[in-house]
């Protein structure tokens, strides 16, 4: 399952500063949206929003045909954070099994979300005993265990060396293939974003606004050649000249 | 180990690490004893202000059933008056977590009642209630329930924020909240608040007995001091000492097993 997701004149006011000029959105079900830019330009903040973690100053935003607000209660969202939202006395499993008790829904059948995770062998590991890559896996398979209708991912895989973060972004984008997600991905890397998106939404700061929504028309899951698809030069091009011709500057 | 039957070239630090522990028992007690035995040789004072070490110890054997009575005094006021004291501190702590504004109302009568000099508190509480348990037991909770409220305060601000959000976008109660994620977060502070508040806990209880009671092992330390029984105050001094450094050990023993923190992957 996944939802249409509808971001209508959505801005965000801190007192007297501006964090987020209003904007507005139009994301199909199933679709991969990635929101780039650097600190400070908003991105996290309307993640938030549409999680109905953070209200807006002005707008409103619907998932399906219900509001942010009550897609949440109606369990209709799974937020994925760069540090792992993962309880640090359960094992793998019992993780997983917790968002469905706390959801109340019953959705992936845990040992084989596990099992098609890579996580099999470490199901009854908790975090301490799990590396930083296998751990993300497990944050991530709690965040969808109960088979949400949207993937809401905060710069995911940040926190991983380079090597780490390439792998398991090509891993994630095979993933959802088999369960497909709307997804709105909050990072600060170009190249993940063109890899694994269908638009990149490019922000700038101060105040954090909508520059461009860049297209890259190709079919997914995209293998590592597709960094050398003219597609993906273009996109990436595009990106690094309204990043540094912007925000670095400032 | 295993290695010693091979060949005779094998190094083996097992003698020295068998000898490590039993040094770190008696070290303590060796050095203790000489002090004690210093003081007597140079200080000169008479045996029923600083009694001989066997002489104390023969005592707490000659004495065993009438300090053993008051022993347990001693114990059921420290216990009940901890059991309050944690009930008040958690309950507060919860109280000013559920409701905010009860945090103003309420936080500076602790804060004002810690400060108070416990001496004032026992003469109070003796003046209204007398000698009773109720007395000792008041004194031992409103002594340990503040540790035990800003531990738990502190603890149930604890839990990963990230875990919160996880726990928010599930659309969880704050009930589920809280007892799936808050609760266990600040129970090794709150655990920790027990070894300060379980071994302060007998201390109080020993000095209210000294001040106002007719039983438990602080009464005994101030009738001994009446009858020149140095040896029996010392007797329960050495017991209250060990009672408190065995309530401690355990405390932190027991924290240490229930403590997530400490644990790496163990079966569910």
């Amino acid at each position: 399952m996944a939802a249409a997701i509808s971001i209508r004149g959505i801005s965000r006011r801190f007192g007297d500063h501006l964090a987020l000029c209003p904007v507005d959105l139009e994301i199909a079900s199933g679709a991969f949206v990635a929101f780039i830019g650097p600190s400070g330009c908003g991105k996290t903040t309307l993640l938030r929003i549409v999680a109905d973690l953070e209200a807006p100053s002005t707008g409103t935003v619907m998932i399906g045909a219900d509001t942010a607000a009550d897609a949440r209660r109606q369990r209709k969202l799974g937020l994925v954070s760069q540090r792992p939202a993962v309880l640090p006395w359960m094992s793998a499993e019992a993780d997983v099994r917790f968002t469905q008790r706390v959801a109340g829904r019953a959705g992936f059948r845990p040992l084989d979300l596990l099992r098609d995770f890579g996580l099999a062998p470490h199901a009854h590991k908790r975090p301490a005993a799990l590396s930083g890559g296998m751990l993300q896996r497990v944050n991530i398979a709690s965040a969808i265990a109960h088979d949400p209708e949207v993937l809401l991912m905060d710069e995911p895989f940040s926190a991983l060396d380079e090597m780490k973060r390439e792998e398991l972004g090509a891993w994630f984008a095979a993933e959802l293939a088999s369960r497909p997600k709307t997804v709105l991905f909050v990072t600060h890397h170009i190249d993940e974003a063109a890899l694994l998106a269908d638009r990149l939404v490019v922000f700038s700061p101060g105040p954090g606004r909508v520059m461009e929504v860049i297209e890259v028309a190709a079919p997914r899951p995209r293998g590592a050649d597709f960094r050398q698809d003219p597609r993906f030069l273009a996109a990436t091009a595009r990106a690094r000249a309204l990043l540094f011709g912007h925000g670095l500057a400032a | 180990m295993s290695g010693e039957t091979l060949t005779g070239l094998v190094v083996r630090p097992a003698p020295r690490l068998r000898l490590a522990p039993v040094l770190r028992v008696l070290a303590p007690i060796a050095s203790i004893l000489a002090l004690w035995y210093l003081a007597i040789w140079f200080s000169g004072l008479p045996a029923f202000v600083i009694p001989r070490p066997e002489r104390v110890v023969a005592t707490l054997i000659e004495d065993r059933s009438f300090i053993t009575v008051h022993l347990i005094a001693t114990l059921e006021a420290a216990g009940l008056g901890l059991t309050f004291a944690n009930l008040a501190g958690i309950g507060l702590a919860v109280l000013f977590d559920v409701l905010p504004w009860s945090r103003p109302a309420l936080l500076p009568a602790a804060i004002t009642l810690r400060n108070m000099p416990y001496v004032a508190l026992v003469t109070v509480l003796m003046l209204a209630f007398g000698d009773t348990l109720g007395s000792k037991v008041t004194v031992v909770a409103l002594a340990g329930f503040f540790p035990v409220l800003v531990n738990t305060m502190e603890g149930l601000r604890a839990a990963d924020p990230v875990m919160l959000d996880r726990m928010r976008i599930l659309n969880a109660s704050w009930a589920r909240t809280f007892w799936s994620v808050r609760l266990p977060y600040a129970f090794p502070h709150i655990l920790s608040a027990q070894e300060i508040a379980a071994s302060g806990a007998i201390i109080v209880a020993i000095s209210a007995e000294w001040m106002i009671s007719s039983t438990g092992l602080g009464y005994i330390i101030n009738r001994a001091m009446q009858t020149y029984r140095g040896d029996q105050v010392y007797a329960v001094a050495l017991l209250a000492t060990f009672l408190s450094f065995l309530i401690y050990t355990l405390v932190h023993q027991i924290g240490r097993r229930l403590d997530w923190r400490a644990r790496g992957s163990d079966r569910v």
